[in-house]
């Protein structure tokens, strides 16, 4: 490149970024004003399948723990002992370490009812390190039993419905043709 | 290495010597805590010495506590900026050993997150190589581009960093409905912006000047120094583990490698790894586009116990990533821990050329030669 | 400004003139300083935020005040109340000193600017080089920020700055003197007489060679204000903020302050030596009209190159320092020795300027414009085909 190939070329492609820039004015920027200047809650806009803090409906939990056992950061604290009169599970302590929880989904992927969840929510700074473990279990409740013929309860039905339709979102090995769809279909 | 002077009249001597600097662990650079001892005469640098280490968080010895299934997210944080494609290895890793198959359509997924993840990565490579440069406006506009792969991404999985998407002998969840339309429809999107980068920065007279020319590597040297994936595509090795040695379906989608060209200056200069990423992007948005297109029906994740108890016998896995060819060495006893778990990964090589390369470069070019390796500090202290 | 005071002090029998004066000019001096040069300085921090922001695709600050507007004013109170903190192994005296001279240096320049026809401080018949030379005064504030820090890379940044600055002030001189040869002034005011209002006579247009000078002056000027392209005295990746470093609070404001400032007095160089400066074809007889008028314009013109500077640090990356030095030595001082040349050789040929040439000039210029905008076009059609529809949160 000569001399004067050096000055023509700096000038060009300085000419060419500079349109680029330039055209950038014109262009609306992509920032979203949160929290304030938003037209919705910014949870609302998140996915349905957005991994955030976890949440228990112990209504359905039915004490099988395999969600703690799951947990590769040990960030689930159960207690729950078989009452030895009445055969059920008594969960006494649910406790989730939130600052531990690395919000991997590993826990609800096994949880048969639905009832370990991730919600939308992420929104949870605060000044104590203490305020981050939820604790599900105000007094001892029994765990669930899920009858085979189907819940029949009308307090339960639409929990139980809303934790099933989060647990069939993973993919099983026995669920070739529920959610799969072709991209013709998609696109239709 | 002192050098003395004496003046003529009056007698005066002083003399030279080299200033040892710190490139700290915290510096306004995007690459990560990364530390260099500089020993510099004025400008030009005569070692820089690397000091690795800042970001250990001993992954694999957690590997050995947490077991098979575990262990998938602590994959993320390997290399969290290209967090899918260190997920493959893993999965790829307890398969082999486990004996499972992926159906396809799950390598399918598998896939296209793969190459998501690749253009996230090259984004943040060529974006925050540019702002080292000096050039703000590129970065924030990969960051942008990088926000909406990030969109598609918790779609699909629920996270926008450290994903956890696949599982061992598939992926956790399948394409959400109008799955495909949205990464057509970004993909349509993002091909002229990566003309746009070009246009805005690739061949502009100042980046280029930075740039070529400037620490060349060559074959035998990026062979030697176990150079992997771009950089080492860029010295002119058309090595690609995708097409070398086909793993998961990449067999089955048509792409090139891009090699380095020395079109600027010498094959093997930092534009040439620079060009190699941008071309990769565009080569990656192809196989998204094929990939799209021909997913087949069936499930994404096969019959995988939630024990899982592998045989006994060791397994190398070895995954294309952004940052070149991974290599995960998996060792199991048979017990639903894996005895040991060693990964390899490319920043480590690229960190341990920086100071052969570094000699009689301007502290200015140091810069410029880390960023153009693409190091992150995740990959290289694991 | 000195028949002002002299009026003020025949009014007054037994204050001493030179009392008068030197009342006069700290008040003045103080209205100069904090009722312009500061806020301009700050509302130029606030337009370089937005500015940068919308080529980056986000919006800059825009919470404090309507559209962000006393962003500036907040980080200017901010700063003024954080504490000084003075490392323990610096060279005392010299680190509290150094900003106040880089800002000396550039406050020192707007003495001669002028505003309007008649709104200038001194019309100093040594206008453009005293402005040159005051303007060098940064270069020994920056030595002594580096210098005294006690920080290797502080000195570093100082030491290239020093370089890059002393560098420079030869292609800029060498574009100023074609100016001064066709002005036949280094008055300002007289510079800005010699030029016309209309854009043909100005003297960036009256040949090539004028045209490559100012070029060059505003490339050379860019240096000395140590903007990108060459900001390597400050570049953050490397030297976290050069000579800078060490400073805190108001201290570092100060030398921001000095480089927003001195984006604009590189504007109203520009503006006086190749743009015919506060011209406006008289349209009025009222004066304050006039003047108002003529401040307008000259404001206006010098941001235009503000913003032109403020576009170009957005876009282009640094240049290293050896290639910086090759530019200055190899490129820029040959063209401007043969730009002198080449002015002195059409004053001779051509006394009178000759109009072709500054016709084809403004033609020339307006087509380059032209071309610029279509490229802007097509960028624009590039990158909205196809565009993607963001999530419902996104406008």
């Amino acid at each position: 490149m000569g001399y004067v190939g050096n000055i023509m070329s700096t000038m060009t492609t300085i000419f060419e970024g500079m349109a680029v820039t330039f055209s950038h004015f014109f262009r609306t920027p992509y920032t979203i004003q949160y929290p304030d200047r938003m037209p919705v809650r910014i949870q609302d806009t998140l996915p349905y399948r957005y991994r955030g803090f976890l949440e228990v409906d112990l209504e359905i939990c039915t004490g099988c723990l395999a969600c703690e056992r799951a947990c590769p950061i040990d960030c689930i604290y159960i207690e729950a002992r078989k009452d030895k009169e009445t055969k059920q599970m008594i969960l006494e302590r649910f406790d989730i370490d939130l600052a531990k929880c690395m919000y991997c989904g590993l826990c609800s992927e096994p949880c048969p009812t639905g009832s370990i969840h991730h919600t939308r929510e992420f929104e949870g700074a605060d000044f104590s390190l203490e305020s981050m473990v939820r604790r599900y279990v105000k007094v001892p409740v029994p765990a669930y039993k899920p009858k085979k013929a189907g819940e029949d309860d009308p307090a339960i039905v639409p929990i139980l419905e809303r934790g099933m339709r989060y647990v069939n979102e993973f993919a099983t090995a026995d669920s070739p043709g529920s959610k799969v769809v072709t991209p013709e279909e998609v696109d239709a | 290495m002192s050098v003395e002077v004496e003046f003529a009249e009056g007698g005066e001597a002083f003399g030279t010597e080299e200033m040892t600097l710190n490139m700290g662990p915290q510096h306004p650079s995007t690459h990560g805590v990364l530390r260099f001892i500089v020993k510099a005469d004025g400008e030009v640098m005569r070692a820089a010495v690397p000091d690795i280490g800042y970001l250990h968080r001993s992954l694999e010895k957690i590997a050995e506590k947490v077991g098979w299934h575990g262990f998938m997210p602590y994959t993320d944080r390997v290399d969290y900026v290209a967090a899918m494609t260190t997920n493959q290895a893993w999965a790829m890793a307890g398969e082999a050993l486990g004996g499972i198959v992926v159906p396809r359509r799950g390598e399918y997924c598998r896939i296209i997150a793969c190459e998501l993840g690749r253009i996230c990565s090259h984004l943040l490579a060529v974006g925050a190589m540019g702002m080292d440069i000096g050039a703000i406006t590129p970065f924030t506009h990969a960051i942008r581009e990088r926000e909406l792969i990030n969109d598609l991404l918790e779609e699909l999985c629920g996270s926008r960093l450290t994903f956890n998407y696949m599982r061992i002998g598939g992926v956790a969840w399948d394409l959400p409905p109008g799955y495909a339309t949205k990464v057509r429809r970004f993909l349509d999107h993002f091909e002229p912006i990566v003309d746009e980068f070009d246009d805005l920065l690739s061949h502009n007279k100042i980046y280029v000047e930075r740039l070529a020319n400037v620490a060349v590597v060559t074959r035998e040297m990026a062979i030697a120094y176990n150079l992997v994936g771009p950089n080492l595509r860029a010295s002119g090795v058309p090595y690609d583990l995708r097409k070398n040695r086909p793993y998961s379906v990449y067999s089955d989608f048509e792409f090139d490698v891009p090699v380095g060209q020395g079109f600027h200056g010498t094959v093997g200069d930092c534009w040439d790894r620079y060009a190699v990423r941008i071309e990769e992007m565009r080569q990656s948005a192809r196989i998204l586009r094929q990939a799209v297109e021909g997913l087949p029906e069936g499930p994404v994740i096969a019959k995988v116990p939630r024990n899982f108890k592998p045989a006994a016998g060791e397994f190398h896995s070895r995954v294309e990533t952004a940052r070149g060819d991974q290599s995960w060495y998996v060792v199991s006893d048979g017990s639903e821990y894996p005895y040991r778990v060693h990964i390899r990964t490319g920043s480590f090589s690229a960190m341990s050329i920086v100071d052969a390369l570094a000699r009689g470069l301007m502290i200015a070019d140091l810069i410029a030669v880390i960023a153009s390796f693409d190091i992150v500090a995740p990959e290289v202290d694991r | 400004m000195q028949a002002f005071l002299d009026s003020i002090a025949a009014g007054m029998e037994g204050v001493p003139h030179w009392l008068v004066y030197a009342v006069g000019m700290i008040a003045f001096g103080a209205i100069v300083v904090f009722g312009f040069i500061l806020p301009v300085a700050g509302v130029t921090s606030w337009v370089e935020r937005r500015v940068w922001a919308r080529i980056q695709s986000r919006i800059g600050p825009n919470r404090v005040g309507p559209g962000g507007f006393l962003q500036w004013l907040a980080d200017g109170l901010k700063n003024l109340l954080k504490e000084d903190v003075i490392p323990d192994a610096v060279d005392q005296p010299l680190f509290r000193l150094a900003p106040y001279v880089v800002v000396a240096g550039f406050v020192g320049a707007f003495v001669a600017l002028p505003f309007a026809g008649s709104l200038i401080i001194a019309d100093l018949n040594i206008g453009i080089l005293y402005v040159t030379a005051v303007t060098s005064l940064v270069v020994v504030g920056i030595l002594m920020a580096g210098w005294s820090s006690n920080n290797k890379w502080s000195m570093l940044g100082g030491i290239r700055s020093a370089t890059q600055i002393i560098c420079y002030e030869i292609p800029v001189g060498l574009s100023i003197f074609p100016v001064v040869l066709l002005s036949g002034t280094l008055s300002m005011q007289g510079i800005i007489a010699s030029q016309g209002w209309a854009p043909q006579q100005w003297h960036m247009f009256h040949s090539p060679f004028l045209f490559a000078a100012f070029l060059m002056f505003f490339v050379g000027a860019l240096a000395e204000g140590n903007r990108t392209p060459f900001d390597l005295p400050e570049a953050e990746s490397e030297l976290v903020a050069g000579f800078a470093t060490e400073y805190s609070g108001m201290r570092s404001l100060l030398f921001f302050l000095a480089e927003w400032g001195n984006l604009y007095v590189i504007g109203a160089l520009v503006t006086t030596l190749f743009m015919g400066g506060w011209q406006v074809p008289a349209f009025t007889g009222n004066t304050l009209v006039l003047t108002a008028a003529q401040f307008g314009t000259f404001f206006l013109k010098a941001y235009l190159w503000v913003f032109v500077a403020m576009w170009i640090r957005a876009t282009l990356p640094r240049v290293r320092i050896d290639q910086l030095m090759s530019l200055c030595w190899k490129y820029m001082v040959p063209i401007g020795l043969v730009n002198l040349l080449g002015t002195a050789v059409m004053m001779v040929l051509v006394p009178e300027g000759s109009d072709v040439v500054r016709w084809v000039m403004l033609a020339l210029a307006l087509f380059v414009l032209l071309k610029f905008g279509l490229r802007v076009r097509y960028h624009l059609r590039r990158a909205n085909y196809g565009r993607m529809g963001l999530g419902a949160a996104r406008a």
